[in-house]
């Protein structure tokens, strides 16, 4: 059987750090195929390249046993490839109507047509949409809906999609199964990344497993079981070395509450929610994408930006504070270490010595107002050493380290702040599985050092391995308390989505 | 630019105004002359001053389009009350403290209420001009009256047979490195160009930076407009209808200063003055037409916006695409 869609040899790199090395993939028709992989493992770009996101820098993408150049997204759905996003590449401030027909050549549309083409195309998929509504105002599930329905309204053959269940509740992702379904019959070719093994187990007919960037293996899903995909995913046993379901050491006791938040509320993101953190102690939240536990640390630190004032106390030390802007917060020990590297991680065009060194004046922890180069110099040299970052020297540029060291410059910009407590968002995202270890080591250190430190993470083994504590986030809120002991994976994602 | 090997913009830059220098040197008979080298390094002066205001701006990543106006409005208000018989160092006070004001208004719009630096001061430029004109005076050209003599030393003396412009253009240009290199100050503004939510996060004073950055420009544009008063024993305030913030423009990104900010310094302002005043005489000398003068700085500036998008791309998330 010829294969619909096809990588051949494909490689991606930027700037010179491989996301995807000579990896061949190839998709049947009419199968569902999942993608599995660790973070960082080129999921994401191995479908941006056969989606047209992004160009192979070797090798080629075969579409219906011929070799294509697919320019632009544009490109590959006029050829009947679509991809739908983790997060929505729809237009808000439009209708989900408009949203549909929105790709169309056609120079004007009559609304009211679109509204009754609309209506009478989802209901033919059978998603409970109203073509009417603004897209902006719809959940996470129904966007999707939105996407797919596009998708096939471009008569897509092949529709990939990105982590498609990650931000749904449990119900919408029995619909999404059984859309899955219809889409097969309708001889649609579907290739989906994912995070949960259960799912893909459950769904595909093939699965592919990638690493650090490489094919791993690809087999039909009867010849794979949990314990193999795991397997192929970490290679050797790095899971037992890095997320050890045995944990040696005994969990922390808790020090004195450096933070405690009361009824925190912000929008629909936090709602009313309450937790404390504890000196020398880590504290995981755990919760899926949405739950509202990026914003909530986001609040306590003051790196969001809010214009009301929506409720609830936080307390430092006993103290209520209420920070507007990061600054203060910093100056009082409270730092968040982001999520989203690149866009708020780093300054690129600085050294790894001035990234840190800014860090160190922000902080207030420079000898003077005035800057030093010696000091520069030692702050650089004690902190690249502390975290083992691997450059050629201080004075490299950080956009040029792999995503790992850059992750470890990130860090110690922060802690050279000498903080009391330390909110890490995801701090292992886009990290090669090296630089986990290492990171997680620091955070172990600092912990025993008496830092109150958080960790946020959508991973559950990484949760489960580092805290002493979990808490976990769902809509908005707290919802529930593990102390290390008790916490096993099944109850805490149980509390996550119900 | 892979053809030019390693040399970065701003060698390359430098390379092209000394061939231009020698060019002129060599074709145009009265480049040489004193009289015109004088001219050609006061002109070049002004230029660079504001060169270095408006290069400080956008290595903070914003703009200050209302740079030309406000000094030929301030400059023009300090000669007016000195007329009016205020004494020189109120009047200069006044016009200094009235630059300022705008300049932290500018700042406060852009950081606070975060209008983006373009609009906020292409409006501010035109608000202040018309302010100006109707509140302040109603002559198109401000004289320099008797007591204010003493200014002229600033633009017409001279020391060693250094025309005194110059030390004022190496004094703001050392004063801004110095700025820029070893205060804290300075290193925010860098990391605010550079990325602002970053330097945000990171815990530094993102919203007074930008005023701070705004106020800095109006206080060196203040001294170019004593210096241009200087020279010529008068203000134009027409020249807030000029071309002339768009020379300066041209300076800073033609130097190598990336509109994406958080790059390049002094150095680069310096060069681009030395290629684009050297430019803008020899035309001069060539006898070509304003309007003509006009479409080959508008070309070249195009030219040079379009190359620095190339080289400094504004957005990392753009160039890249997106996650591994």
């Amino acid at each position: 059987m010829t294969p619909i869609l096809e990588l051949r040899n494909g490689s991606k790199d930027y700037r010179g750090v491989y996301a995807v090395r000579d990896v061949s993939f190839d998709l049947r028709p009419g199968e569902v195929h999942a993608l599995l992989g660790e973070n960082g493992a080129g999921k994401s770009t191995l479908t941006k390249m056969l989606a047209g996101v992004v160009q192979p820098s070797a090798g080629e993408v075969w579409l219906d046993g011929a070799a294509v150049e697919l320019a632009t997204p544009a490109d590959a759905l006029a050829r009947g490839v679509a991809m739908v996003y983790q997060e929505t590449s729809l237009v808000p401030s439009l209708t989900v109507a408009q949203n549909l027909y929105l790709m169309d050549k056609k120079p004007f549309h009559r609304l009211r047509g679109a509204y009754i083409a609309g209506q009478q195309f989802l209901q033919s998929l059978n998603f409970h949409v109203d073509p009417t509504a603004l897209v902006g105002a719809l959940g996470a599930g129904q966007k999707q809906m939105v996407e797919i329905a596009r998708a096939v309204h471009h008569n897509a053959r092949v529709i990939i999609f990105d982590e498609p269940t990650a931000t749904l509740t449990p119900e919408e992702k029995h619909q999404f199964f059984a859309l899955v379904e219809r889409l097969r019959k309708r001889g649609v070719s579907i290739v989906f990344i994912s995070h949960a093994l259960e799912e893909a187990l459950q769904l595909s007919d093939r699965i592919t497993v990638m690493r650090d960037g490489r094919h791993v293996v690809t087999d039909d899903t009867a010849a794979f079981d949990r314990e193999k995909i795991v397997r192929a995913m970490v290679g050797r046993d790095l899971t037992d070395e890095l997320y050890g379901a045995h944990r040696e050491r005994r969990a922390r006791p808790a020090g004195k509450a450096v933070l405690s938040v009361q009824n925190l509320s912000m929008g629909a993101a936090v709602r009313n929610t309450s937790f404390s953190v504890f000196a020398g102690q880590i504290t995981g939240v755990f919760g899926l994408i949405g739950s509202g536990r990026t914003e909530a640390a986001k609040v306590v630190a003051g790196v969001m930006k809010r214009d009301f004032f929506h409720g609830g106390q936080v307390r430092l030390e006993g103290r209520p504070v209420r920070y507007r802007a990061p600054r203060p917060a910093v100056r009082d020990g409270i730092i968040y270490v982001t999520e989203d590297r690149k866009a708020e991680g780093f300054f690129e065009t600085m050294s790894i010595a001035e990234n840190i060194h800014l860090g160190a004046m922000a902080g207030g922890r420079t000898r003077s107002r005035l800057v030093s180069f010696r000091e520069m110099r030692e702050i650089a040299k004690e902190w690249t050493e502390a975290l083992n970052v691997k450059a050629i020297n201080a004075d490299a540029r950080v956009i040029e380290l792999s995503g790992g060291n850059q992750q470890k410059v990130v860090v110690a910009k922060a802690l050279v702040q000498k903080p009391k407590m330390v909110i890490f968002d995801e701090p292992t995202r886009g990290v090669d599985v090296g630089a986990i270890a290492e990171i997680h080591q620091f955070i172990n250190r600092l912990a025993d050092e008496g830092v109150a430190v958080m960790v946020i993470s959508s991973y559950l083994p990484e949760v489960l391995h580092l805290s002493d504590r979990i808490l976990v986030c769902r809509q908005g809120r707290i919802v529930e308390e593990f102390t290390g002991g008790e916490a096993d994976e099944a109850r805490i994602m149980y509390a996550a989505v119900h | 630019m892979r053809v030019f090997g390693r040399l970065s913009q701003e060698q390359i830059v430098f390379g092209l105004a000394v061939l231009l220098t020698i060019g002129f040197a060599l074709t145009l008979p009265g480049f040489l002359t004193a009289n015109n080298l004088l001219n050609l390094v006061r002109s070049v002066s002004i230029l660079g001053i504001l060169g270095v205001a408006m290069g400080l701006v956008v290595i903070g990543r914003g703009i200050d389009l209302s740079l030309v106006a406000l000094m030929a409005i301030s400059v023009a208000w300090a000669l007016q009350l000195a007329a009016g018989g205020y004494p020189l160092w109120l009047a200069l006070a006044l016009g200094l403290g009235f630059s300022l004001a705008v300049g932290m208004i500018n700042g406060w719009l852009i950081a606070y209420v975060e209008i983006p630096a373009i609009f906020a001061t292409l409006a501010m430029g035109a608000a202040i001009y018309g302010f100006g004109r109707y509140f302040m005076f109603s002559l198109d050209v401000l004289y320099m009256s008797d007591n204010a003599r003493p200014l002229e030393a600033l633009g017409q003396g001279s020391l060693f047979g250094v025309p005194a412009p110059i030390y004022l253009f190496a004094a703001v240009c050392l004063v801004t490195y110095l700025f820029l290199r070893y205060t804290a100050q300075g290193r925010y503004l860098r990391a605010v160009g550079d990325n602002l939510q970053t330097a945000r996060i990171t815990g530094a004073p993102v919203r007074p930076i930008i005023v701070l950055q705004y106020m800095i420009s109006s206080l060196i544009g203040f001294v170019a407009g004593l210096v241009t008063a200087a020279s010529v024993a008068s203000m134009n305030t027409r020249v807030a209808n000029s071309t002339m913030v768009y020379d300066v423009i041209l300076v800073v990104v033609l130097g190598g200063i990336g509109l994406s900010g958080g790059r390049g310094g002094v150095r680069n302002v310096v060069v681009g003055t030395l290629l684009i005043g050297v430019l803008l005489n020899g035309m001069t000398i060539m006898d070509i037409q304003y309007t003509v003068q006009n479409v080959i700085k508008g070309v070249i500036l195009l030219a040079a916006i379009v190359i620095d998008t190339l080289l400094n791309p504004r957005d990392e998330q753009t160039a890249q695409q997106g996650d591994i």
